[in-house]
């Protein structure tokens, strides 16, 4: 027994058991009732974007780290979820080569440019989207792309119809993800509901995603007060486009987001407060992805706020 | 700080074990190591040399470090670098026998060194403090000996406060106990402490009591060191013993072992099998060090011997990156950034840790233990602390 082979560590050697894999899998676990909604919604078209999307992210991520010397580490299931992430983004009659090539700038200028996973400063999939809804804005914007539907852009009614148009929204159609918009973000119950279990498992903080929601709420209920005959009431905000997404599965993203309770909060309030100024007085209808990337510029300045260490002074 | 439990939601994190056994005895095994590095050997110690109970093996140069004594009667089988090997033997009729020393006489530098020469450490015990705080509290997860040492050692205990009283010349006593534990020390203030992990560290003890952050004069001293300095009060002969908590995860139990117990015979006389690929810890399971071989002997500062089962934990994945999660910053009982601090070491750059105030670390070790990256948290800020030791020393 004196010369049983034994495994020397470092401490500590005790574990949370929590890893970047497990976490990982929780978040694509989270976002599978989005995956079945828009299955359902958008038919095999939104299936075939997600799963060209995972694949070139995987296959970009594989690429990229051959060119950086950095060890693979695509089993850690992170590349896989960018590309869901961005996928969810997308209307579902994306044509095949602007899926593949907004994947792999998600991951090769988003991530790996950086320093890959834990280094990025703009939420990898929100900098692909960014990219691409700046080149081909006709092509990203599901109020155009998607020419065979009977379903209708909330927003775009909004922002060209104004408030007459947008006076009888159906909710549970907006619930179920009745609704023009990325072929996953408009999944608006089965996003809250992964959310919420995201917030459960402690895999996402929930003091973002719940101040984004009360910064949409509040600026929007602000502007509705003031004159309702012209912007939509909060509900409207938090129920149509982006805005669930980007609260639960965007601004939460580890490396871009505070880390402590003060910054978290300011993070979370500027983000919901920043998308309701861009869809109501701004030139885009659903702000959130731009509201994310300023947040995310201005995550530095908030780490600064941060406690005295212990017994300082 | 209110502790984030959707990070740790640990049930071991529990210090209060409700465990009222009295320790056990170690093993009498065949053979006994006693780690000699640091000491310097007695000129008549020689290979086949006759030792016997408190006979003096080695000094310590340093004059507030205690001097290193054997454990039990046997012969010396070996002198290498790194120990003194004794073999066991039973005792005989003519036997010497060590004197037993009385400390009651002595003061001041006297009873220091009285102290030494009786293998025990001086440097770490409060001197001249306004307040003297008693930690009774398990120091850290997996550690049980805090609870049955207050129940069945009180003489033991209450001798080594007297003692440290005479040094420390403290105005007011108090011992910090568990919430939940009720024994009475009459005569002593008593401070309840919440006993969840990382409430039991020292500094985090003394805010507790004082209300404070580092304040100055107040000393504190953990329940293990207080039980060794009435240990040598109570007998009169050098300390040789140590109290260890052992830890698989199908056993615990607290052992009274002597100094220089050989690992393998520990873990043997417990019944406990280490196999290939296990990591065997020396100290605490959160803050202790991992050992390479089993035949190693227990110094005298040992307080927990932990066995941890390959496959209960996520293996360390080689200098793998830093995910940003932030979970090492929320959990930091110092208000530090983990994550600064280990990316400044790994790279180097010693001097930005100290600008990210690595001096107010305590070394939790909850750091690593919420890293989703798996990275050596820990490691990193003692290395960076060494380095800064060592840059200190080179200049003065």
């Amino acid at each position: 027994m004196q010369h049983t082979l034994l495994a020397v560590s470092a401490p500590p050697f005790w574990h949370c058991g929590r890893t970047i894999w497990k976490s990982n899998m929780t978040f694509l676990l989270a976002l599978l009732p989005a995956v079945v909604m828009a299955g359902i919604n958008w038919g095999i078209p939104a299936l075939r974007v997600m799963a060209l999307s995972v694949s070139t992210a995987v296959a970009a991520e594989a690429l990229g780290t051959r060119l950086t010397g950095r060890p693979l580490r695509v089993d850690n299931f992170d590349a896989a979820l960018i590309g869901l992430l961005f996928s969810f983004m997308l209307p579902s009659a994306a044509p095949w080569w602007l899926v593949m090539f907004g994947s792999a700038i998600c991951i090769l200028i988003g991530k790996i440019a950086f320093g890959g996973l834990g280094a990025s400063p703009l939420c990898p999939p929100v900098v692909g989207w960014a990219a691409l809804f700046i080149s081909w804005p006709l092509l990203m914007d599901p109020n155009t792309a998607e020419l065979s539907t009977s379903f209708i852009d909330p927003l775009v009614r909004l922002k060209y119809f104004g408030m007459t148009a947008v006076q009888d929204m159906n909710w549970t159609d907006l619930l179920l993800g009745r609704q023009i918009g990325g072929l996953g973000a408009s999944q608006t119950a089965a996003l809250l509901m992964g959310g919420l279990f995201l917030c459960a498992r402690g895999v996402i903080r929930w003091e973002i995603p719940c101040n984004f929601l009360i910064g949409v709420a509040a600026t929007a209920a602000a502007f509705h007060l003031a004159r309702p005959e012209l912007y939509a009431s909060p509900l409207f905000h938090l129920l149509t486009g982006t805005t669930l997404f980007g609260a639960f599965f965007l601004a939460t993203c580890m490396s871009c987001s505070p880390n402590r309770e003060i910054p978290m909060i300011l993070y979370g309030l500027a983000g919901g407060v920043l998308v309701v100024l861009i869809r109501n007085l701004g030139m885009y209808a659903d702000g959130v992805p731009f509201a994310i990337l300023l947040i995310n510029l201005l995550m530095p300045q908030l780490e600064m706020i941060r406690p005295k260490p212990f017994g300082g002074r | 700080m209110t502790v984030r439990f959707q990070i740790m939601r640990d049930p071991r994190f529990h210090l209060l074990h409700q465990v009222t056994q009295r320790f056990s005895d170690g093993p009498e095994s065949e053979e006994y190591r006693l780690a000699r590095a640091g000491f310097v050997l007695e000129d008549t110690l020689r290979k086949k040399s006759e030792v016997y109970p408190g006979m003096l093996l080695a000094a310590h140069p340093e004059p507030d470090m205690g001097n290193l004594y054997c454990p039990v009667r046997g012969v010396v089988s070996e002198i290498n670098e790194r120990y003194i090997v004794i073999a066991a033997k039973p005792p005989q009729m003519d036997d010497p026998v060590m004197p037993t020393v009385d400390l009651s006489a002595l003061e001041g530098q006297e009873l220091l060194n009285g102290l030494k020469n009786m293998g025990v450490d001086t440097r770490f015990l409060s001197q001249n403090k306004e307040l003297l705080i008693v930690n009774a509290l398990n120091p850290e997860p997996g550690i049980t000996w805090a609870e049955p040492m207050l129940a069945t050692h009180v003489r033991n205990l209450r001798s080594g406060l007297a003692l440290l009283q005479r040094i420390c010349r403290a105005k007011r006593v108090v011992i910090a106990l568990p919430e939940g534990m009720n024994v009475a020390y009459e005569g002593m203030e008593v401070v309840h402490i919440v006993p969840e992990y990382p409430n039991s560290l020292d500094p985090l003890v003394v805010r507790a009591v004082t209300k404070k952050e580092n304040p100055p004069d107040v000393g504190i001293v953990g329940i293990h060191t207080l039980w060794g300095l009435g240990r040598v009060v109570v007998t009169g002969m050098p300390l040789t013993e140590t109290v260890v908590t052992l830890g698989s995860r199908n056993h615990t139990g607290n052992y009274l072992i002597k100094n220089g117990t050989r690992v393998c015979d520990l873990i043997a006389h417990a019944n406990i099998r280490a196999n290939k690929g296990d990591t065997v810890v020396v100290g605490g399971p959160l803050r202790g060090q991992s050992i390479s071989l089993l035949a190693r002997g227990l110094d005298r500062n040992t307080t927990g011997l932990f066995i941890v089962e390959a496959d209960t934990i996520p293996p360390l994945d080689g200098d793998v990156q830093c995910c940003n999660c932030g979970a090492c910053s929320l959990v930091c009982p110092a208000r530090l950034s983990p994550e600064m601090l280990s990316r400044y070491a790994e790279f180097a750059r010693y001097d930005k840790c100290v600008k990210e105030h690595i001096d107010a670390c305590m070394e939790c070790g909850l750091c690593g233990y919420v890293c989703l990256a798996r990275r050596p948290v820990l490691q990193y800020i003692r290395l960076a602390k060494h380095k800064l030791a060592l840059d200190k020393r080179a200049i003065r």
